[in-house]
């Protein structure tokens, strides 16, 4: 489980892919994380990390069909694998646990 | 929509296209069109546009390239035997393409080692001395106007100091450890037992020893030239007078201004030819005859002078302290200078400045021997470059051209599985190995042209074992570089072939190599400009070499008679006369002060308060018929008539110039002399060339008053045309037994003409080799255009032929474009080297005229050439049967 490790980018890709499901292509991953994180990522950014991700295997891609849009150029869309939802829960898990060892002080004041 | 009309620039899609992996390409377009579909409807299309160049150059990083599927390498390696061996098999199976090839590229290599070698022998100038850091020339910058230079660039500099400089920068200045005078290219006649001849030499002080690194073979560098009457030889002239003998403590004699007699104490290394300091003797610099009489002048400037620093002293301090010195010892002359011609104060007058013996050759303000402007390298590399690109495309070119029979094996290795990268590795592979053959090719002619090459450049360069490997080493990188960079066009298109058009047989695509027109007009103007060029100055060097000079220049010997400026010297030519008037071959002897092209004087004079000028030559009563030279009217000098020491024979130009109409009643006052009318006019000669075609014919006139005019330091003598190597060894017989001590040196008067005009003969030898050059250069581009050319209209000719072309037709078809070609090249070219032309001529005040049919002929020439070229590829395309071409269709 801990044989990789995920940055902070990448778990943040991979969540989206996760999100996004049918819909996770690069432009909207890009457009996702700008509305909900209200960051600006650049496009090669997204790419990168996303090909990165394929390599380790916790994304897997395919082709989508063509539409008009984009002069026909079809996307490609990324989905996340099993590994890679066992490895964004794991992580969550660790965080948790993690979180759990931080003194309470505001649970215990009240 | 809206969007239809913005569009993202096409150039970055095409950049994207190129470095991004196939496999991810689709994808990545398309997230980026679709951001910029996005941002050009929210900011503009500039803005969008502006956004997807930035978005694109930022996928170009390592983590995309890398993408890249470079595990063909492996593969790659594999396969490079067999690249090899396809790569040689098309390089001997076409022949004629692969000479061009790669004669095109070796003499652009070529061109790249010699400038290569060129500036290597620049920079090793000088280099070889052991305390060259320490050692320093002293320059002066005077403040020319007062003695006559141009205001407005008043400073000049130069090398020569007053003599007592050195001894006083030794005695006051702490930092100097060793100083030595340096005054070359002194010659005169050095005598041991029978031996004489003229011997070039250097005078030099003692330290000249400790401070420079030439080796001294013989005798001790501390105690050399303690004695003024010391010699010292370089091993070539110790040979040509002791042979096999010990020259150590031989005395011979110098003329040195009178007799020496000295003593050889030492052997020391002749200079290399990448020496700023030449020599073949070394002499006390004592023996100047000078030397006396400016021990204690500062006002004469005339000594070249070397000092050397100790190891640690700092060389800037010396620059004020030079100057303090010249304060100190020439502040009041200065001053008296500076008053008597009006110098405004503050101006400064005379000041010294060090220059780094490594500096000296490139240093061109100050004027030395062999110094060189650094100019030339820069000038000399950029041609080698421009021939270099040159040749890449032109390869380039070609290589398209024969693309079409590569197309089916591309096919083949397509099918069987090659990668697109394979392929082009395998042509990048076959350019370099034909690189690495032109290389072989250009260092062979590198090693033919050298001599040619340093006789431009005057340069002595010559191959050593360091050298080789330098240029070997260079040759090869360069030859690397050139294959890939050469390689990398063609190999593109070649590895982009789809299979299965091609081995289904139908080609249809054109090779697009638009950018080869434009280059072939630049080459063929480049030619063009050269061929004029040529032809103009063939022409000139024809006119000037065979133009009637108004005297007879063959077989005519001129021989300095050793016996300096004195009545000794008119004795000489009398005596020789008489002892060769018994020679039958030998016409006449005649003296006078300054052979052709050995010299001249011209005196300016005041006649009725207006300036004139004049050349004077001293001349004896057998010079006119020597030369055979024409009087228009009056007579010859008479020896017998007292009265004609005091005579002048005037030529034509003179006459005019004085505006005389009966020249023989009047008196010429060239010595200004007020008590008398001056020099009665005897004779009238027709004006003859004394001097280069490059002047008009100026005034002049013959004297036979030795004291004003100069004394016969010249003989020259008329001999008959058959046996004159016999002749000149009678002579020369002669001259032994009457001035053994004397060494005969003679030249023909009409090598000395023509030298006048060396430099130009060797401009046009340059100008000969490169315009061959260019047209092969240019040919090979036009070669490879027309190639194109021919393959992308093959099926138009075979339809052509069908419907029922003839061969001409189709042969004017495919070749008249070339013709509109070479026009354009030429009326670009045309106007060029007249410009240039008109610039050179104006060196010569006698001139052919640059007429229409020059330009006419070589414009002619320039066109057969260009249709020699074209019509190869135009008349095999024309032969084609159309079956082949048109059977798939």
């Amino acid at each position: 489980m801990s044989k990789e490790y995920l940055g902070e980018f990448e778990e943040l890709v991979l969540t989206m892919v996760g999100i996004l499901q049918e819909d996770a292509y690069g432009n909207a991953i890009v457009t996702e994380i700008r509305d909900r994180m209200d960051r600006d990522v650049n496009l090669s950014a997204v790419h990168v990390t996303l090909y990165r991700l394929e390599d380790k295997g916790l994304v897997k891609s395919r082709m989508g069909g063509s539409t008009n849009e984009r002069g026909g150029r079809r996307k490609r869309i990324f989905t996340i694998t099993n590994a890679g939802l066992a490895m964004l829960r794991s992580l969550k898990e660790v965080r948790l646990e993690l979180w759990k060892l931080i003194p309470q002080l505001k649970i215990v004041h009240s | 929509m809206k969007e239809s009309k913005a569009s993202p620039p096409l150039w970055a899609i095409r950049f994207l296209t190129w470095f991004c992996p196939p496999q991810l390409h689709e994808a990545i377009e398309g997230d980026l069109c679709e951001q910029f579909e996005s941002d050009a409807s929210a900011l503009g299309a500039s803005r969008a546009r502006r956004n997807f160049v930035f978005n694109t150059l930022r996928f170009f990083r390592p983590s995309i390239l890398m993408r890249n599927n470079f595990s063909l390498n492996l593969i790659g390696t594999i396969m490079i035997s067999n690249y090899a061996k396809v790569a040689i098999r098309n390089i001997t199976r076409r022949k004629l393409y692969s000479f061009i090839n790669a004669s095109g590229l070796s003499i652009g290599i070529s061109f790249c080692i010699l400038i290569y070698l060129f500036i290597q022998d620049e920079k090793s100038f000088d280099q070889f001395h052991a305390d060259k850091e320490q050692i320093f020339r002293i320059d002066e910058t005077s403040y020319t106007p007062w003695w006559g230079g141009d205001p407005s660039n008043a400073y000049r500099q130069s090398a020569y100091l007053p003599l007592p400089a050195l001894q006083a920068m030794k005695d006051e200045l702490p930092e100097v450890a060793f100083g030595t005078h340096y005054r070359s290219h002194w010659s005169g006649a050095l005598r041991y037992e029978e031996k004489v001849f003229t011997e070039n030499f250097a005078l030099v002080g003692p330290d000249f020893f400790k401070m420079f690194s030439f080796p001294i073979l013989r005798g001790n560098a501390e105690t050399l030239f303690r004695d003024k009457n010391e010699i010292v030889l370089t091993p070539a002239i110790a040979k040509k007078y002791f042979g096999d003998d010990d020259p150590i403590g031989k005395t011979v004699s110098l003329f040195i201004g009178e007799e020496k007699l000295l003593t050889v104490t030492g052997i020391i290394d002749a200079p290399p030819a990448n020496s700023s300091l030449s020599f073949a003797m070394l002499v006390p610099i004592e023996n100047d005859p000078s030397f006396e009489r400016n021990r204690n002048r500062w006002g004469n400037f005339g000594f070249p002078t070397f000092i050397q620093l100790h190891q640690n002293a700092d060389v800037r301090a010396l620059g004020p302290k030079l100057d303090q010195l010249l304060d100190k010892y020439m502040g009041e002359k200065l001053d008296e200078w500076r008053k008597e011609y009006n110098v405004p104060v503050g101006t400064k007058m005379l000041t010294l400045q060090y220059t780094n013996l490594s500096d000296i050759h490139l240093k061109t303000a100050v004027s030395w021997h062999k110094v060189s402007d650094p100019q030339y390298s820069i000038i000399l590399g950029g041609i080698g470059l421009l021939i270099l690109i040159i040749a890449c495309i032109n390869y380039v070119s070609l290589s398209l051209t024969t693309s079409t029979s590569r197309r089916i094996e591309v096919g083949i290795r397509k099918v069987s599985g090659a990668y697109r990268g394979q392929l082009v590795s395998q042509f990048g592979v076959e350019s370099v190995v034909l690189a690495l053959l032109s290389m072989i090719i250009a260092i062979t002619l590198v090693v033919l042209f050298l001599p040619f090459f340093n006789s431009f450049a005057e340069r002595s360069i010559s191959l050593t074992f360091e050298n080789v490997i330098g240029i070997a080493s260079f040759g090869f990188g360069l030859s690397v570089m050139i294959g890939l960079l050469a390689g990398s066009y063609p190999s593109l298109i070649l590895s982009g072939f789809k299979p299965a058009t091609v081995l289904k047989g139908r080609f249809t695509s054109r090779l697009q190599a638009g950018f080869t027109k434009p280059l072939v007009v630049i080459q063929f103007a480049l030619s063009a400009f050269l061929i004029i060029s040529s032809v103009i100055m063939f022409k000139q060097m024809r006119f000037i070499t065979t133009k009637e000079l108004g005297y007879n220049k063959e077989q005519l010997l001129s021989i300095p008679t050793q016996a300096g400026w004195s009545e000794a010297s008119d004795n000489v030519v009398k005596q020789f006369r008489q002892a060769l008037s018994v020679e039958p071959s030998v016409v006449a002897v005649a003296g006078t002060t300054s052979s052709f092209n050995k010299g001249y004087s011209k005196n300016g004079y005041k006649i009725k308060d207006e300036q004139k000028s004049s050349y004077v030559y001293a001349a004896d009563p057998f010079y006119i018929s020597t030369l055979e030279l024409k009087l228009i009217s009056g007579r010859n000098f008479d020896p017998a008539i007292a009265a004609d020491s005091s005579a002048v024979i005037v030529n034509e130009a003179l006459v005019k110039d004085m505006g005389w109409s009966d020249p023989l009643n009047e008196h010429l006052n060239w010595t200004e002399d007020s008590a008398s009318l001056g020099y009665k006019v005897i004779g009238v000669l027709k004006d003859y060339h004394f001097l280069s075609l490059e002047e008009t014919i100026d005034p002049m006139f013959l004297t036979m008053d030795k004291q004003k005019a100069g004394y016969l330091t010249t003989m020259l003598v008329r001999i008959k045309p058959d046996d004159i190597p016999g002749t000149v060894a009678r002579m020369q017989q002669v001259w032994r037994g009457l001035y053994p001590d004397k060494p005969f040196d003679y030249t023909f008067v009409e090598d000395d003409v023509s030298q006048q005009y060396e430099a130009y003969q060797r401009w046009m030898g340059i100008m000969n080799l490169s315009t061959g050059f260019a047209i092969f250069i240019a040919c090979l581009g036009l070669f490879g255009l027309s190639g194109i050319n021919a393959v992308n209209r093959t099926k138009e000719v075979g339809i052509r032929k069908v419907m029922g072309a003839d061969l001409s037709q189709i042969f004017l078809l495919l070749n008249k474009q070339y013709v509109w070609l070479a026009m354009i090249a030429f009326a670009l070219a045309a106007p060029a080297s007249w410009y240039v032309m008109v610039q050179w001529l104006a060196d010569f005040k006698y001139r052919i005229v640059i007429g229409w049919e020059l330009f006419a002929v070589s414009m002619f020439a320039g066109l057969f050439v260009a249709m020699a070229t074209v019509s190869f590829h135009g008349i095999k395309a024309a032969l084609i049967n159309p079956a082949e071409t048109l059977k798939y269709e």
